[in-house]
C-alpha cells in the first residue's frame, strides 16, 4: 500500500518537476539581462551578475578561475559557511560515535602487496592534494579536492594499519588552527582594508602561483582543514581497536 | 544552437529527485534511505549545474582562446551543495551506527520515516 | 554610540568554536565558561546592533568589498534585529542549565555555539544562497544535538530529522535554482525588484519549493513529521534550545520570502491555508498527548501554524501580533521544556519550579498579563477588522484545546518517571526566562515600537 503511494507521489514529482523545467526554460538573453540594483547606493548595473564575475575578475581578484573567484574572493562568506558545516558535521560525528570508539570485533589483515604498494603510493596522494589546493585559483579543484585527495591517503593508511587509528589529537589541532587561520584572515580583511574577508594583499603576476591576493591562503586553510576534517570522519567511522 | 541539449538532462536529473524521494518515501532500510537521499541530491545538483549552461561556452577558467564562456555562479553553488551533501551523508551514517548499536538492526520501525 | 559590524556576530562564534578543542585540551572544567562567555559576547554585539537598528534604521553592511548583487550583503532590519537579540539572549539563559550537569562534552557546547551562530546568520543575512548555508550549519548542528544522548529513541528522532532536512534542504535548492535561472541573481533586494520579470507559474514553482523546505526548520506542515520524535528522543534542555533558535530563524525566513521576496497572487492564501493545517493538526495531536515532551512539541507546531496565520494576514496589526507571539513562544517554550522534565503534582511545593511552570502555560494559552496574550489579541482585533471570522473562530477553538491540555497536565503532572528533582542551575534558567516573560507582558510597549517598525519596513517590502 505505502509502495504504491509511494511510486503515484514519485511519479507526480517527476511528471510536474520534469514538464516545469523543460518548458519554463531559462532565458537565453542572459548576457544583457535586466537592471541589477545596489540597495546600499542604488546605483544601477545592466550586465547580468554572471557576465560582470567573468569580465571583472581578473580585475578584481587577479585569479583565472572564475570560480574559484566567485567561491573564496567574491561570494567568500558562503565558502565560510560551507566549511563550518562539514565542521559542525564532524563535531557532531564524533559526538555521537565516542562511546563505541574501543570495540572492533572482526580484524582481517591485509595483503602483503596493499601493504608495500601503500608505501609506494602515500608520498604521490598527498604531494597531488597539496598541488590541487595550492594550485586552486589557477586550475580546476581547490581546497575542498585536495583536501578530499589527502584525507583519501588516510583511508589507505587507515586499510593497511587494521589495529591503528590516526593520530587524532595531531589532527584536531590543525582542524582548529587551519579554522582559526580561515576566520582570522576574513578578520583581518574588516582591520586592515574594510570589509570581511576583503582582500588586503597585492594582486601579483596574472597566472603565477604565487597570486591572486588571499585566495592561495584561504585555500590552503580549507585543504588543510578539510584534509584533517574528512580523517576524523574516517578515523571516528572506523573506531580503534586497543588492547 | 538552442537548448535542445538540456532536455535530457533535465530528464534524468528529475528523474533522480523522483526516484530518490521514492526511496526515501517507501523503504524502511536506514541504508537504504541514506543511499536515496544520495540520488536526490545529485539530481538537484545535476539540475543546478544545467542552469548555468550556455551554447557553445567553455569552462570558466580565463583563456585566450575563448571568448565565450559557462556560467560559473551555479557551479560555485553546486560546489557548496556538493560539501553540504557529504557532511549530511557522514552524520546520517553516524547516526545509522548508532542505531544499529542500540537495536541491533537497521529497519526502521513498520511506519518507516513518513509516520506523522 | 558605538556601531559594530553585525557579521561579528556570526564570525566571531565560529572562530571562538573552531578553539574549543584547544582550549579543551588544555583545562576541560574551562570549557563551559569559556562557552557562556562566547554567548554572552554575542549577546552583547546582539544588543548593540538592536539599538543601532531602532535608532538609526536598518544596517548593510556588504562582505568581501564587492557591491551587493556582486557580492554577498549582510542586512539587519528592525525585526532581524529583534530576533537576533531574543535568540542571543535566551541561548546563554538556557546554557546555564547545562552547568549542574556531570556531562562535559566539548563537542556538544561547539555545536551549541554553532547553531546559535548560524541561526542569527539566518535573520541577518541578505542573500538567498547565504541563507540556505546558515539553514544547513543549523539542520546539521540539530542533528548532531538531539542525537546526543545516544539512546535508541535519540538516533530514531535525529534519523528521521536528517532524512526530512536533506528532502528540505534539496527543496531549497530547487527554488535557487529556479530562481537564479530566471533572474541571474540571489540577493533579495535584486530578487524583489525584478521578481515581476518572472513568469507567474515559474514564480509560484519557487515560492512553493522554498516554503516546503524552509517549512522544515520552521515545522510548517507538510514536512515537519520529525519534530515530535526529535523533539521526543533530545534530551530537555537541546528540546529546549531547538524550540529558542532554529524554529524562530526558519519562521523569519518564511516571513521574509512571503513579504520581500516573492509576492505572488495567491501566496498569502497559500501560507494561510498551511498555518491553519499546522495549527489544527498540532492542537488535535497534542491532546492525545500521554508523553509531556510530546505533548509540548505539538503545541510548538500548533504555535508555529498561529504565528504563520498571523504573517499571512499581510496587515500591520498581524504582523506585530506575530512578533509577540514569536517571543511568547521562544520564551515560554524553552522555560517548560527546560522546567516540566520530570514534573509531578509534588513538585510544585517548590515555588521556584511552580510559579515559572505556571508563567510559561498562562503565555502560550494567552492569558493577560503576558506576552502570548498580547500575541493573540493584537491577532483578533485584527481578524475582526478585516472580518475573518471562521479562522477567528478556529484560533479561538485551537486556543481552548490549548487550555484543555494544559490543564490536564498542570493538574495530573506526568508522574511516570520517579522524580529526579530539579538542578540549581536549571531552576536558575527557568526563573530568569520567567522573569523576561513577566518584563514582556508588563511592558509591551518595549516591544511595540520596535515592532511596528518592522511590520512597515516588511509590508513596504524592505527587510
Amino acid at each position: 500500500m505505502r509502495k504504491y503511494v509511494a511510486i503515484i507521489i514519485s511519479a507526480l514529482i517527476f511528471i510536474v518537476l520534469a514538464h516545469f523545467f523543460i518548458t519554463g526554460n531559462a532565458p537565453i538573453n542572459y548576457l544583457t539581462g535586466g537592471k541589477y540594483t545596489n540597495p546600499i547606493t542604488h546605483e544601477q548595473a545592466n550586465q547580468s551578475v554572471p557576465q560582470q564575475y567573468l569580465n571583472d575578475s581578473r580585475k578584481d581578484t587577479g585569479a583565472p578561475n572564475v570560480v574559484t573567484a566567485i567561491v573564496v574572493e567574491y561570494r567568500g562568506f558562503d565558502t565560510l559557511g560551507e566549511v563550518t558545516v562539514l565542521f559542525t558535521a564532524a563535531t557532531g560525528l564524533a559526538l555521537l560515535i565516542e562511546e563505541y570508539r574501543r570495540k572492533m570485533e572482526e580484524i582481517v589483515e591485509p595483503n602483503f602487496i596493499v601493504k608495500i604498494a601503500s608505501i609506494v603510493v602515500l608520498p604521490f596522494i598527498v604531494i597531488v592534494g597539496t598541488y590541487i589546493f595550492i594550485h586552486g585559483h589557477l586550475t580546476p579543484g581547490g581546497g575542498f579536492p585536495g583536501g578530499a585527495v589527502i584525507a583519501s591517503g588516510f583511508l589507505l593508511l587507515l586499510l593497511v594499519h587494521t589495529t591503528k587509528g590516526l593520530p587524532e589529537k595531531k589532527l584536531s589541532i590543525t582542524e582548529s588552527f587551519a579554522g582559526m587561520t580561515y576566520a582570522l584572515i576574513g578578520l583581518l580583511g574588516l582591520v586592515l582594508a574594510n570589509e570581511f574577508l576583503q582582500n588586503y594583499l597585492p594582486l601579483g603576476i596574472f597566472g603565477t602561483v604565487f597570486s591572486a591576493g588571499i585566495i592561495p591562503l584561504i585555500y590552503i586553510a580549507i585543504g588543510f582543514k578539510v584534509g584533517s576534517e574528512l580523517g576524523g570522519i574516517l578515523h571516528n567511522l572506523k573506531g580503534v581497536h586497543e588492547e | 544552437m538552442t537548448y535542445e541539449l538540456l532536455e535530457p538532462i533535465f530528464i534524468i536529473s528529475t528523474a533522480l529527485i523522483a526516484i530518490g524521494l521514492y526511496g526515501v518515501m517507501s523503504k524502511k532500510n536506514i541504508l537504504k534511505i541514506i543511499l536515496s537521499l544520495g540520488l536526490l541530491d545529485t539530481g538537484v545538483n545535476i539540475l543546478i549545474v544545467a542552469m548555468g549552461y550556455i551554447p557553445g561556452g567553455t569552462a570558466p577558467i580565463e583563456n585566450g582562446n575563448y571568448s565565450l564562456y559557462m556560467d560559473p555562479v551555479p557551479q560555485a553553488l553546486v560546489l557548496t551543495a556538493i560539501v553540504i551533501g557529504v557532511s549530511v551523508t557522514a552524520l546520517a551514517l553516524a547516526v545509522a551506527m548508532g542505531y544499529y548499536k542500540k537495536t541491533g538492526t537497521i529497519e526502521l520501525d513498520k511506519e518507516g520515516v513518513m509516520k506523522w | 554610540m558605538v556601531s559594530i559590524p553585525p557579521v561579528l556576530l556570526i564570525a566571531f562564534p565560529l572562530f571562538f568554536a573552531f578553539l574549543a578543542p584547544l582550549i579543551n585540551m588544555v583545562s576541560k572544567k574551562a570549557v563551559k565558561p569559556y562557552t557562556l562567555f562566547v554567548l554572552l559576547l554575542n549577546t552583547l554585539f546582539a544588543s548593540i546592533i538592536f539599538l543601532n537598528v531602532s535608532s538609526g534604521g536598518v544596517i548593510y553592511e556588504q562582505l568581501s568589498g564587492f557591491y551587493p548583487p556582486i557580492g554577498i550583503l549582510l542586512s539587519v532590519g528592525y525585526l532581524g534585529a529583534i530576533l537576533a537579540l531574543l535568540i542571543n539572549l535566551l541561548s546563554p539563559i538556557v546554557y546555564i542549565s547545562y552547568f549542574g550537569d556531570a556531562k562535559n562534552s566539548v563537542k556538544f557546547s561547539m555545536l551549541y555555539m554553532l547553531v546559535t551562530a548560524s541561526s542569527t546568520g539566518i535573520v541577518i543575512t541578505g542573500d538567498l544562497f547565504n541563507m540556505f548555508v546558515f539553514f544547513e550549519i543549523t539542520a546539521v548542528g540539530s542533528y548532531g544535538l538531539v542525537a546526543s544522548m545516544r539512546t535508541k529513541k535519540a538516533f530514531e528522532g535525529a534519523f528521521k530529522y536528517i532524512v526530512l532536512g536533506s528532502v528540505g534542504s534539496a527543496f531549497i535548492l530547487l527554488g535557487i535554482a529556479t530562481i537564479y535561472g530566471y533572474l541571474k541573481t540571489l540577493n533579495f533586494y535584486d530578487i524583489a525588484l525584478r521578481i515581476s520579470s518572472m513568469p507567474p507559474t515559474a514564480r509560484l514553482m519557487a515560492f512553493i519549493f522554498l516554503i516546503i523546505g524552509i517549512g522544515v526548520e520552521a515545522e510548517i506542515f507538510p514536512l515537519n513529521g520529525w519534530v515530535p520524535d526529535a523533539y521526543e528522543g533530545s534530551s530537555h534542555r537541546v528540546a529546549s534550545f531547538l524550540s529558542l533558535g532554529p524554529s524562530k530563524a526558519g519562521i523569519y525566513a518564511i516571513a521574509r520570502l512571503l513579504f520581500t521576496l516573492i509576492p505572488i497572487m495567491g501566496g498569502f492564501e497559500l501560507a494561510l491555508l498551511l498555518g491553519l493545517l499546522t495549527l489544527i493538526i498540532g492542537e488535535l495531536a497534542a491532546l492525545k498527548q500521554k508523553e509531556i515532551k510530546r505533548m509540548l512539541a505539538y503545541s510548538s507546531i500548533g504555535q508555529m501554524g498561529l504565528i504563520l496565520v498571523a504573517f499571512s494576514m499581510d496587515s500591520r496589526m498581524a504582523f506585530v501580533a506575530a512578533i509577540f507571539l514569536m517571543i511568547s513562544h521562544a520564551m515560554a517554550k524553552s522555560l517548560l521544556f527546560l522546567g516540566t522534565r520530570n514534573y509531578t503534582v509534588g513538585s510544585l511545593k517548590n515555588p521556584f519550579v511552580s510559579v515559572p511552570i505556571f508563567i510559561g502555560v498562562l503565555s502560550i494559552i494567552g492569558m493577560p498579563p503576558f506576552p502570548g496574550f498580547w500575541g493573540k489579541w493584537y491577532l483578533m482585533v485584527d481578524m475582526a477588522s478585516q472580518g475573518f471570522w471562521t479562522i477567528i473562530l478556529l484560533v479561538i477553538l485551537a486556543a481552548i484545546v490549548e487550555a484543555v491540555y494544559y490543564a490536564r497536565f498542570l493538574f495530573k503532572g506526568t508522574g511516570t518517571e520517579k522524580s529526579e528533582g530539579i538542578s540549581k542551575s536549571e531552576m536558575t534558567a527557568i526563573v530568569i526566562l520567567a522573569l523576561l516573560l513577566v518584563l514582556v507582558g508588563l511592558f509591551p510597549q518595549y516591544i511595540y515600537a520596535p515592532a511596528v517598525n518592522a511590520a512597515s519596513s516588511f509590508l513596504g517590502g524592505g527587510p
